[in-house]
């Protein structure tokens, strides 16, 4: 009997809280905007549990469900033509930037040319620049007065080079900024392809890029493929760019369904769109992982061998000049961004007209509360992803549990949009009305960031071998001892490698920003964002160097931290 | 307080069968050897009394308290780790000093608990009471750590790290030491340094130890008492010399010692006990069963006939042919042949002595109270 409540312990206890959590906050809210898409009505499921009229209603809505809404989605062309606009973006995208990686990821991974590791470094900043910044960043240097325009202009081109506000504007920022998730994969890719085979081939008398063309490029296909497919599900999940970039009549189904329901309140609409979309991103991602795990690099067994770079002069020439050209875009986004802050005005030049540094006191005196928001809102993330991902890690790596394991990594596949989407609908109203409140935001952002955070502990707890703590059990102490006196320290360098992660994405957080915070809340994302629409450039410029500042000093922390932990 | 028993323990994981009906009884400030094949369940017995595994069926009596539902933090039973299971993050003195620690967490107030969880987490910001200190050092000082108090563990040497796994484990006054293959890890040499160390602190505390090892010759060196486990039973109980010259199996008597396992047909004549090993006709003075049998010969029981002219006076003589000789310092281990049995003969060996040749035809013979009949 004892051994019964004995095994009823605290440890259970936080398992059950943990799966209530994950089921509160991430199944509910999306299997009811799954019936919402059949029923054209919100539906209040945790209502129908405590009350017997809500109940009443919801039974009601269901027995009305059918599939009308989704005959009306593909006979109305504005939702199949937003899908079909998604997809076909999405394509573009991860296809061009597999094409852009391929020289490069060989450049870094097979040969010797010169300023690898500068290319490399430059790489970091596409990843901590959030997208609706670059794309605002591509305004500023391919717009009417863009210093870009400017030179072309000069050059005798009519116009623009470019609309930003376009299909290829979009793309070419998605490229520029998605390029480095795809990079690293492949270069892993082309760093395991079994270079024997290469030599055979070059033995046989094949010239060297007849090599690469059917030796080294069919060896390394399955990490490219992969890589498409990351980029494929990165892009259509994107919310920065398109919000900012997409005109009038281009249609894309993140920016549609932003509009049903902070527009329109359509939530029959919004629900149909959010299925899609998880649809969408989940079969690419299944899609992905079925490639990650069939070709596992691991697969190539041991130590890497030793590769021979090549050192032809000519060809890395060409391809670090190449290299250079497409890292430095982003860079001079960047500077563009820095540039602007500072100025006093900027038309159509190749430099702002004046300096100042009014633009940064300006932000200080009127905008303080968002960055103060913003810190506040990732912190409390932070913390709440700190103690879930510990026990949870405890629980994945000690107890096996691969239930939780799947439950967690779920965030990864939906769309920032379509979960903002799924968490309005589901607490709108009693009786756990949350919308408009810092809390649900903060468990938005969480449930969307914690996926890194478990990855970190999780890998950092399996190092911890379970006879420690059996030690200190042994030695008297409780489980729950044991936990913060041994696991949590051994744990430590894999809490603060993931805080930081989270706290910077949250920080960068666009999408469940814009659809969720309420005004009193509203992070600095959010601020930068309405500043972009309201045409507030110089403003938005430079909350948007703060805001990278930040990211950047905690991004290099985050390194320092994992490098010593590799030592 | 400090005898241990085991009552009928059974162990399933799922299907496998790790523990079947184990008993054994430990008395107080006994030294006692848990001697076994890899996979007979040695480490499953000894975390079920630790408290690690859940006993599927039977009772465990520490003292006489059956400990079933007592939680692994509250037996007192210090268990050594295979591994040594050291924290890897403190350094030597907060590693001895965790059980103390956590012995004052249970006392006072909130302030007080807050004061040792904080020295626990950090040893810079708050500092030890003196009756901590004292007792740790005492114990370092002990097993001759003191000198290393400050070092971290990555720090140390395999049996320096050993010893301070030992000092953790008795700085809490434990009613029962437990040691899973304590000596594993270490060197040849080191090894018998630290068998005469454990024994010699098991004596001078006079605490009640269960030390797990596979290798026979260790657990004979130090052990009181040894109980032979295969596949999840106990097969034998003993003090050492009894395990040797009284094997109940021929396991036992292949895994304690060497042996001479030999088949053979025994019968009772006259009221005297022959059993017939291939042809040679061996008296025996034990009698338990008669048929087919398994006959066990130490290979130092045996000795070589050196003058043909005796051989008559002897009860039991084997006649057979060497195949080869190995010189072992200071004995020479014969493997002869007769008949289709091999017998391994120890002979004492003085310098000067010859060694019989590959070859050589020799007459063996064996008293009848050294024929053990199974
Ligand atoms: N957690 C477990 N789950 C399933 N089977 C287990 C588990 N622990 C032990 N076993 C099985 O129980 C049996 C006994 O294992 P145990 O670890 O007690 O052996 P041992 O005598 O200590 O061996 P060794 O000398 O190799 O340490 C083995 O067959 C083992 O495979
Ligand atoms: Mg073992």
């Amino acid at each position: 009997m004892r051994g019964i409540i004995e095994k009823f312990n605290g440890m259970k206890v936080i398992k059950w809280m943990i799966y209530a959590f994950f089921v509160l906050f991430l199944l509910l809210p999306l299997f009811s905007v799954f019936l919402v898409s059949f029923t054209g009505q919100p539906i209040n499921l945790l209502g129908s549990l405590v009350n017997v009229d809500t109940l009443l209603s919801t039974m009601d809505k269901l027995k009305n469900a059918n599939l009308d809404y989704y005959a009306d989605m593909v006979a109305r062309s504005g939702y199949l033509g937003a899908l079909i606009n998604s997809l076909q973006l999405s394509l573009f995208v991860s296809l061009i930037v597999i094409l852009v990686c391929i020289p490069i990821a060989y450049g870094i991974a097979r040969t010797k040319m010169p300023f690898k590791r500068t290319i490399s470094a430059l790489c970091i900043i596409p990843l901590i620049i959030p997208t609706f910044i670059s794309a605002y960043a591509f305004i500023i240097m391919f717009g009417r007065a863009g210093w870009v325009t400017y030179i072309y202009q000069g050059l005798g081109g009519q116009d623009m080079l470019i609309d930003p506000y376009s299909m290829t504007g979009i793309v070419l920022v998605q490229v520029f900024f998605f390029f480095p998730y795809a990079l690293w994969p492949m270069v892993a890719a082309f760093k395991v392809s079994d270079v024997s085979l290469e030599e055979a081939s070059l033995n046989l008398g094949s010239k060297k890029y007849f090599t690469f063309l059917f030796i080294t490029l069919p060896l390394a296909l399955p990490g490219i493929i992969s890589s498409a497919l990351l980029i494929f599900t990165v892009s259509f999940s994107d919310f920065g760019t398109p919000i900012i970039l997409a005109p009038k009549d281009l249609s894309l189904i993140v920016v549609e369904a932003y509009r049903e329901i902070a527009g329109f309140f359509n939530w029959a609409g919004a629900a149909i769109l959010t299925v899609v979309m998880v649809l969408v991103a989940a079969f690419f991602f299944w899609l992905q992982n079925l490639f990650v795990k069939g070709k596992n690099y691991g697969s190539v067994s041991g130590k890497p061998k030793a590769q021979k770079l090549s050192d032809n002069k000519k060809v890395n020439t060409v391809l670090s000049v190449y290299s250079l050209f497409i890292v430095s875009v982003p860079l001079l986004a960047m500077i563009t961004v820095f540039l602007q802050s500072l100025a006093t005005t900027w038309g159509l030049g190749p430099l702002p007209d004046g300096y100042t540094l009014e633009n940064y006191t300006d932000v200080f005196s009127t905008s303080f509360d968002n960055i103060r928001n913003s810190i506040i809102l990732a912190a409390g993330a932070l913390v709440l992803s700190v103690v879930i991902a510990t026990f949870i890690s405890y629980f994945v790596v000690r107890e096996n549990s691969s239930k939780l394991d799947f439950i967690t990594t779920m965030p990864l596949v939906v769309p920032g949009i379509a979960l903002g989407i799924a968490l309005i609908q589901t607490f709108n109203t009693a009786p756990l009305q949350l919308t408009g409140t810092a809390l649900i935001l903060i468990v938005a952002y969480t449930i969307r960031r914690i996926p890194y955070m478990i990855r970190s502990t999780t890998s950092t707890m399996r190092m911890i071998k379970a006879d420690i703590e059996e030690a200190a059990v042994n030695l008297g102490a409780s489980r729950f001892t044991a936990a913060i006196t041994i696991i949590g320290p051994l744990l430590m360098p894999g809490i603060a490698a993931g805080s930081i992660l989270v706290f910077v994405t949250v920080i960068k957080e666009t999408s469940i920003s814009i659809l969720m915070a309420p005004a009193e809340w509203a992070p600095m994302s959010l601020a930068i964002f309405q500043n972009i629409l309201r045409g507030e450039y110089y403003t938005a410029a430079a909350m948007s160097v703060i805001l990278v500042v930040i990211v950047l000093v905690l991004q290099s922390l985050a390194n320092l931290i994992s490098r010593k932990q590799s030592q | 307080m400090g005898s241990v028993e085991i009552k009928n323990l059974t162990k399933k994981f799922g299907e496998t069968l790790a523990l079947k009906n184990v008993n054994i009884n430990i008395e107080e400030g006994e030294f006692f050897a848990l001697l076994g094949p890899s996979g007979c369940g040695k480490t499953t017995t000894m975390r079920c009394i630790a408290g690690f595994e859940d006993p599927t069926d039977g009772e465990i009596i520490l003292g006489d308290q059956v400990v079933n539902d007592i939680p692994a933090n509250m037996r007192n039973c210090g268990m050594v780790f295979q591994s040594y299971a050291l924290f890897p993050h403190l350094n030597v003195f907060d590693n001895v000093a965790y059980s103390l620690n956590i012995k004052d967490l249970k006392e006072g107030g909130f302030l007080n608990k807050g004061k040792v969880y904080g020295r626990m987490l950090s040893n810079k910001l708050f500092s030890y009471p003196n009756h901590i200190k004292d007792k740790v050092n005492e114990i370092l000082e002990y097993v001759e750590l003191d000198h290393l108090s400050q070092r971290m563990i990555g720090e140390l040497s395999g049996g320096q790290q050993q010893r301070v796994a030992l000092a953790r484990s008795l700085v809490m006054e434990p009613s029962i030491l437990l040691m899973d293959e304590p000596l594993s890890n270490l060197d040849q040499k080191l090894r018998h340094t630290m068998r005469n160390t454990i024994r010699r602190i098991q004596q001078d505390l006079g605490i009640t130890t269960i030390f797990v090892t596979h290798d026979q010759e260790e657990a004979m060196s130090m052990a009181d008492r040894i109980a032979v486990m295969d596949q999840g039973e106990v097969m034998q109980v003993g003090t050492p010399t009894d395990l040797y010259s009284n094997p109940s199996t021929p396991f036992i008597a292949d895994f304690v010692g060497t042996s001479n396992l030999l088949k053979g047909k025994a019968e009772s004549i006259n009221n005297e006990m022959f059993v017939n090993v291939d042809g040679n006709q061996l008296k025996s003075t034990y009698s338990n069963s008669t048929g087919e049998v398994d006959v066990v010969i130490r290979p130092e029981h045996l000795t070589i006939i050196n003058d043909e002219k005796d051989a008559g006076s002897f009860d039991n003589v084997i006649e057979g042919e060497v195949l080869f000789s190995t010189y072992l310092g200071s004995i020479v281990r014969y493997d002869v042949k007769a008949g289709n049995e091999n017998y391994l003969v120890d002979t004492t060996y003085n310098s000067g002595d010859s060694i019989y040749q590959p070859g050589t035809t020799l007459k063996l013979t064996v008293e009848p109270e050294r024929v053990l009949i199974l």
